[in-house]
C-alpha cells in the first residue's frame, strides 16, 4: 500500500466516526503515534458510547487534529 | 534615484555599505581609497595594545569552482601603536567628513582600560564606537575578544564602562561562536548598547593537507583555530540578525555582516533588521570597487520597488520569521515536473527515491518517450527535487489546494490539551 494510501484508509476510519455521530473527546500521543477517543453524540442506542482509533500516518494525525480545532471553534462560537 | 543614506543610531554615513573592522581597515590609506572608491562608512581595523602577527595568516575554502566559497583567518587585532592609527583616524575623518569612522576596540576587561581607550579614540573625532568581543582566535586566548563575548556578564559589565565615558554611539560587536546570540545581545543591551553588530567570524579550521598533514592554514607546519567568514556564512549570520531583530528585549538597532557579497544580500541582511551592512570577506577578493555595483543594484532595486530611502528596507521581513510551531501545518506545495523543459537526467527521481519521499515516477508518454511525474498525493513538497535540478525551469513548487484551514503546531497542541487523554492500554 501506498503512502498515500495508508493515509485514505485512516482518514476512512476517522470520518466515517464522525459521519455516525461521534466527536473527538481524548488524544493521547506517545512513541507508537496517536491514540483518538470518539464519544458518541447522537440518539441511536445501538452505537457503542466510545470508539478509539490508533491513528499512525502523519497526513492523518494532522486531519484529526484539524478536526478537533475546527470542532473546538464552533464550540466557542455557540 | 532613491535615498541610500543611512542613520544607525546616530551614526550617518553616505551609503549603507561598510567596510567591517579587518585588514582592509587597517590604515588611513585603505581607509581613505575605500572612501574614494564609494564605501559608506569603515570600521577601523580593532585598536588595542598593539599584538604581533604570525605568517601565514589567511586560507580560503572553495567549493565546486568558487574559490572563495568561505574564508579563514588567525590574524589578530592592529600591530600599529595607538597613537599611529589615532593620526590616520583623524586625517582621514578630516578629509572625509561626511562619511562614517567607528572605532573597533578591544582591551582587558577592566574599567580602566576601557574608560582610557574610549577617551584617547573619541579625542580624534570617531562617529561611533564598535566594542570588539567577538574576535575568536589569539585574543580569546588572553581573555579578551568572543572569550569575553561569550559571557553574558561581561558583556554587560564591559559595555557599562565603555558607556561610562562615551561620548558618541556604542555598537557592541557579538560573536556567533555562542549557543543563542540573543542572550550576549541582550547583555550588551542591558549595560547600554546603542547598537549590536553581528556576525564575528565563527570558529575554524580551514582544511588539512593530505600529503603533508599540516593544517591549513600552518605556521612552520603548526596551525591554530581561526575565523570563518564569507559567503559560507551568510545563512548563520542572517539567522542571528534575525533572531535579535525579532527579540522583544533587543530593542536597538543591528549592523548586520556576514557572507555580504553583493546589493542582494545587503537587502536580505536589512529585510531581517539590520540597519546597513558590513562587507570584509567580498572586498579582499575583489577589491574596494565591488562597492560601485552593490551601490548601483541597491539603487535599481528601491527604484523598481518604488522605495524612496532605503532606511523603509530596515526590518520589512521581520515579522515573517517565527518559531517552528507557528508554521502552518497544512499548508501543502508539490512539485510539478515539466516535461517539454526537463531534460531527463533523472537527478529529481534519483533524489527523491533515494534520500526523500519516493514520489517520483519513471514513466512513458504516449509515444514512448521518457518522461518524470511526480504524484502529487505523496509529494511532501521538500524543494529537494528542484533543488537538484540542473535545469531552470524544469520542476515548479505549486501550492496546492487542500482546502484544509490553516493550523499551527502551537494551534494543535492547545486543542489536544484541552480534551482529556485516553487510556491507551485499551488499544489492542
Amino acid at each position: 500500500m501506498s503512502d498515500h494510501r495508508e493515509f485514505e484508509a485512516e482518514r476512512e476510519k476517522i470520518d466515517f466516526l464522525l459521519e455516525q455521530g461521534y466527536v473527538i473527546k481524548g488524544v493521547t500521543e506517545n512513541l507508537s503515534g496517536a491514540f483518538v477517543e470518539f464519544v458518541y453524540q447522537g440518539n441511536d442506542k445501538e452505537k457503542s458510547e466510545k470508539e478509539r482509533l490508533h491513528v499512525l500516518h502523519p497526513d492523518s494525525r494532522k486531519y484529526f487534529s484539524t478536526i478537533l480545532v475546527q470542532q473546538q471553534r464552533k464550540q466557542s462560537v455557540k | 534615484m532613491a535615498d541610500l543614506s543611512l542613520n544607525l543610531a546616530g551614526i550617518k554615513s553616505p551609503n549603507p555599505f561598510w567596510l567591517a573592522s579587518a585588514p582592509p581597515t587597517n590604515s588611513g590609506y585603505q581607509v581613505q581609497r575605500a572612501f574614494e572608491a564609494g564605501w559608506g562608512g569603515a570600521v577601523w581595523k580593532t585598536l588595542g595594545e598593539p599584538i604581533l602577527n604570525v605568517s601565514s595568516r589567511f586560507a580560503a575554502v572553495g567549493f565546486n569552482g568558487k574559490k572563495v566559497a568561505g574564508f579563514n583567518n588567525i590574524e589578530l587585532i592592529t600591530d600599529r601603536p595607538l597613537e599611529v592609527n589615532l593620526k590616520e583616524i583623524y586625517e582621514t575623518k578630516k578629509k572625509f567628513p561626511n562619511h562614517a569612522i567607528i572605532a573597533s576596540l578591544m582591551v582587558e576587561p577592566t574599567q580602566e582600560k576601557w574608560h582610557e581607550i574610549v577617551k584617547r579614540v573619541e579625542d580624534v573625532g570617531v562617529d561611533g564606537l564598535e566594542l570588539n568581543f567577538g574576535c575568536p582566535h589569539g585574543m580569546a586566548e588572553r581573555g579578551m575578544g568572543a572569550a569575553s563575548g561569550q559571557v553574558p556578564e561581561l558583556v554587560e559589565k564591559q559595555t557599562m564602562w565603555a558607556k561610562e565615558v562615551a561620548q558618541t554611539p556604542v555598537i557592541v560587536k557579538l560573536t556567533p561562536n555562542i549557543t543563542d546570540i540573543t542572550f550576549t545581545a541582550e547583555a550588551a543591551v542591558n549595560g547600554g548598547a546603542d547598537a549590536v553588530s553581528m556576525i564575528n567570524t565563527i570558529n575554524s579550521l580551514a582544511g588539512v593537507d593530505i600529503d603533508t598533514w599540516d593544517t591549513i592554514p600552518n605556521v612552520a607546519g603548526k596551525g591554530a583555530h581561526g575565523g570563518y567568514c564569507g559567503p559560507a556564512v551568510k545563512p548563520i549570520a542572517l539567522n542571528m540578525v534575525a533572531e535579535c531583530a525579532r527579540h522583544p528585549k533587543i530593542n536597538v538597532p543591528i549592523s548586520g555582516m556576514g557572507g555580504v557579497s553583493s546589493w542582494r544580500e545587503a537587502v536580505e541582511f536589512m529585510l531581517m533588521g539590520a540597519t546597513g551592512v558590513q562587507v570584509c570577506t567580498a572586498a579582499m577578493h575583489h577589491g574596494f570597487s565591488i562597492v560601485e555595483d552593490m551601490k548601483d543594484g541597491l539603487n535599481n532595486y528601491l527604484d523598481e520597488k518604488g522605495i524612496d530611502s532605503v532606511m523603509d528596507l530596515v526590518g520589512k521581513s521581520v515579522e515573517k520569521y517565527s518559531d517552528w510551531g507557528n508554521l502552518d501545518l497544512n499548508h501543502q506545495i508539490v512539485a510539478k515536473i515539466n516535461n517539454d523543459v526537463c531534460i531527463n537526467c533523472n537527478k529529481c527521481h534519483i533524489a527523491c527515491e533515494d534520500t526523500s519521499h519516493q514520489c517520483i515516477d519513471m514513466l512513458k508518454d504516449a509515444n514512448g518517450n521518457d518522461i518524470l511525474k511526480v504524484r502529487e498525493e505523496d509529494c511532501v513538497g521538500c524543494n529537494l527535487c528542484s533543488i537538484v535540478c540542473p535545469v531552470d525551469g524544469a520542476i515548479d513548487m505549486v501550492e496546492y489546494a487542500n482546502g484544509k484551514p490553516p493550523m499551527t503546531w502551537n494551534e494543535r497542541q492547545a486543542a489536544i490539551g484541552a480534551v482529556s487523554s485516553c487510556d491507551v492500554d485499551l488499544i489492542k
